[in-house]
């Protein structure tokens, strides 16, 4: 190999994107843009959720009750409704998302010892939203049922509230959350994301760059060159598998100082996993760019490549663990898995090579594997 | 009179065959790239059907490691109520670092510490029985899920024990207020996370797909200088436009058409409460705007690349920002009045409304609107930036 000549494609590749103003953007602006995008899109932060509540009972506890809901700050009070056909069509016009019932008879029921049934109707059409909103909905209602019933036990038996509160929670699970003890979802999306605007940014410039040589017919210049095919693909690879990794650690500067997610573990081996990382993507990209005839279509295989591979296989939205069956395996054979653990951990817990030197082989052993592959199926021969 | 009017008539019959020749043109050239039939065809159908099968968000056997220091019948008792699907027990530590090693590594996610003593505490009853937990929430949401299933087996064990010391002092433990909360779920009663799923999935897939195949086809014909030649025929640059946006039309039904009655219904049981007809027509006014969107942008790129470059900077804010996959209530408020703009915004409250709701035109009459009202702009944008480059 002539590293002469590969640098000379180098230099030609690199010219050619500062030159295309679009490539550029698409270049520098496009993952810094994704990135911020996406974290503001995949906050599952339940907030604002608009209530009503109809109070059958209207007494001191019914409104006592439903004030630790109209206090609530995830929830949105749209105000009192006097009946249930009300409540129900405001469910249906989308002006609330749920709607607290309190029944007649609620603090009759309470203060004689009993159960009191209430009902919630929730709007079902986001069931994520839905099962938060539920678990928030059931705190709330436990707190509350636990303290009546503390204040009910330490009159009936003439004891003190603390007494009392022994007597019903005899046992006390002391929680505590590591890594991200105020449980912020940004601090779990930020290191993921990084994996996943890389996964979309990084094929893709690869790809295009060889598409377009071929689209425009430049490549029958290389074709017909002494240029070999080891060269010409590493001279591809070089700029690009550069912009990715400035890229990267671009975003490692927004996670960190703008979404303000901690990092715990070391740069430098943030600094070695990315550049594997990067490098396979690269990798992927030049394998795309072998098979598919234009720049359109490479766009759409190597988007949709993507997206399957982040959102599917990747572990970012559903963990490895809950994985089943053929999903399992075929996570395990992509890089991206593997790049998101390490993400996680590297920046959360502050672990690096001596927890994850597996992961870190499997990325490296990517790049050779695809350098490889692609070089076989390069070929400088028009195909017939 | 009569034969003026037959002229008109005779030359709209000719316009629209005019129309229909250029959109038959169109769908032969986007079936003839192999690779984007492939895909058009993947969207639609192994897609939706992927997507529908993932498993959903819920805690899903979390590994969890104990420390028994009490070694004790109500110990063990606590400890094996920890079970799948929530809870799978992988392992015993000896002390705290130990445990810590195995939550760094992400072997254990979950850590139940019974210290000594658990079990004569909790006989006595003068004070509370404590035990520690500790979560991993490297992953927020799951570990959200873990530490309040495991709270909600601890207060069940309790109340086996609340029972008990309450009928020791002669308090019946049935005769306990409480408050019973019956939750009832309309539009998804079973909280189907794959109606969803299945649903925004070919919401963001239609989405992607309208905006870049017009954007790329007309990029194509600048490139090739094909374009030069239809301008030279008689087909107006109206009908070179609309014929990207019909043939769009057609895909999309077809492929909406594929998704709802191939995948949707018969593999996850989605329902269409409303009118399907409606829904049709509203995905072609919905392709309309889109593809609308798609056009300008291909006016503003001089090759394909360009072209696919900023429908991809387009079409990411308006996939992930309106509302499909994050709700639209937790974010900034200026965030949501910039996504008014976005055709998918309108057009996501239309197909939930139409396929889980069952709403008609009178409830969802405004998005309609506003989504006609967008389209009808976006698209006579492109026709004007189109003849002033080529008329």
């Amino acid at each position: 190999m002539n590293l002469r000549r590969v640098f000379t494609v180098a230099q030609k590749e690199s010219r050619e994107i500062l030159r295309d103003r679009i490539v550029l953007l698409l270049a520098f602006l496009l993952p810094p843009m994704l990135f911020l995008v996406d974290t503001y899109g995949s906050s599952r932060d339940v907030a604002n959720v608009a209530f009503a509540v109809v109070d059958h009972d209207d007494t001191t506890l019914s409104r006592d009750y439903a004030s630790h809901f109209i206090h609530s700050h995830y929830f949105r009070f749209k105000g009192s409704l006097p009946d249930l056909r009300d409540a129900e069509r405001r469910l249906t016009d989308r002006k609330v998302q749920f709607v607290l019932v309190l029944p007649e008879g609620f603090q009759e029921k309470i203060l004689s010892g009993r159960v009191a049934e209430i009902q919630t109707l929730l709007d079902g059409t986001f069931p994520t939203t839905t099962r938060t909103l539920q678990g928030y909905i059931e705190a709330i209602n436990a707190a509350a049922s636990g303290a009546l019933q503390t204040d009910f036990l330490s009159r009936s038996l003439g004891i003190p509230r603390e007494e009392a509160q022994i007597l019903l929670q005899p046992i006390r699970l002391e929680t505590r959350y590591l890594y991200n003890q105020e449980l912020r979802n940004i601090w779990t999306v930020t290191p993921s994301l990084i994996m996943f605007t890389m996964l979309m940014a990084a094929p893709l410039l690869m790809a295009l760059s060889v598409v377009r040589e071929k689209e425009s017919g430049a490549i029958y210049n290389i074709y017909s060159a002494t240029i070999t095919r080891g060269e010409f693909l590493a001279g591809k690879l070089l700029p690009n598998v550069g912009i990715s990794f400035a890229n990267a650690i671009g975003l490692w500067g927004l996670a960190v100082g703008w979404f303000g997610t901690p990092f715990k573990g070391s740069f430098a081996f943030f600094l070695l996993a990315t550049f594997l990382y990067v490098a396979c993507l690269s990798c992927m990209g030049l394998v795309i760019s072998l098979i598919v005839p234009t720049q359109s279509s490479a766009l759409m295989i190597s988007l949709v490549l993507s997206v399957l591979i982040g959102v599917q296989f990747s572990g970012m939205i559903t963990p490895v663990e809950s994985m089943k069956g053929p999903n399992f395996v075929l996570a395990h054979a992509f890089p991206a898995l593997y790049y998101d653990t390490i993400l996680r951990g590297v920046f959360l817990k502050g672990v690096g090579l001596r927890v994850f030197w597996k992961e870190a082989l499997f990325l490296a052993a990517y790049p050779a594997g695809l350098l490889w592959l692609s070089h076989r199926m390069f070929h400088k021969r028009t195909p017939q | 009179m009569i034969a003026a009017r037959d002229g008109r008539v005779a030359r709209v019959i000719r316009w629209l065959r005019q129309l229909h020749g250029m959109s038959v043109k169109e769908l032969r050239q986007l079936f003839r790239d192999r690779v984007l039939s492939i895909w058009v065809v993947y969207i639609f159908s192994l897609n939706i059907l992927l997507v529908g099968g993932a498993p959903s968000m819920e805690l899903h056997q979390a590994a969890l490691v104990v420390r028994d220091g009490d070694r004790t019948t109500a110990s063990r008792e606590l400890i094996h109520r920890f079970q799948p699907p929530y809870f799978i027990l992988t392992g015993t530590v000896r002390d705290e670092r130990e445990a810590q090693d195995l939550l760094d590594d992400g072997e254990a996610m979950v850590v139940l510490d019974v210290p000594e003593n658990f079990a004569k505490t909790l006989y006595q009853g003068e004070a509370p029985a404590s035990a520690q937990l500790l979560v991993d929430t490297s992953r927020s949401q799951t570990g959200y899920l873990a530490a309040a299933y495991a709270q909600r087996i601890a207060t069940r064990y309790g109340g086996e024990w609340v029972d008990r010391n309450l009928a020791r002092r002669g308090e019946d433990p049935a005769r306990l207020p409480a408050i019973d909360n019956q939750r009832r779920v309309w539009f998804n009663p079973n909280l189907e996370e794959s109606w969803f799923r299945t649903i925004s999935e070919l919401l963001t897939m239609m989405t992607v797909a309208c905006l870049l195949l017009p954007a790329a086809a007309l990029v194509r014909e600048k490139e090739r200088g094909t374009i030069e030649q239809l301008l030279v025929s008689p087909v107006s640059p109206l009908q070179v436009m609309l014929a990207k946006v019909t043939a769009m039309i057609f895909v999309m039904l077809a492929g909406t058409l594929i998704a709802l009655f191939g995948v949707m219904r018969p593999v996850y049981g989605v329902p269409i409460e409303g009118s399907l007809t409606l829904l049709l027509v509203l995905t072609a006014v919905y392709t309309f705007t889109n593809a609308g969107l798609g056009l300008v942008i291909a006016t503003f790129a001089r090759n394909s690349a360009q072209s696919g470059m900023l429908a991809v900077l387009v079409v990411i804010p308006i996939v992930m920002l309106s509302g499909t996959w994050a709700p639209i209530e937790s974010m900034p408020v200026w965030l949501r009045i910039l996504m008014t703009l976005s055709p998918l915004r309108h057009f996501i409250n239309i197909a939930y409304g139409i396929l889980l709701r069952g709403e008609g035109l009178d409830l969802l009459w405004d998005s309609v609107l506003t989504m006609g009202v967008l389209g009808a702009v976006l698209f006579a944008i492109s026709v004007r930036r189109f003849r002033s480059q080529f008329g």
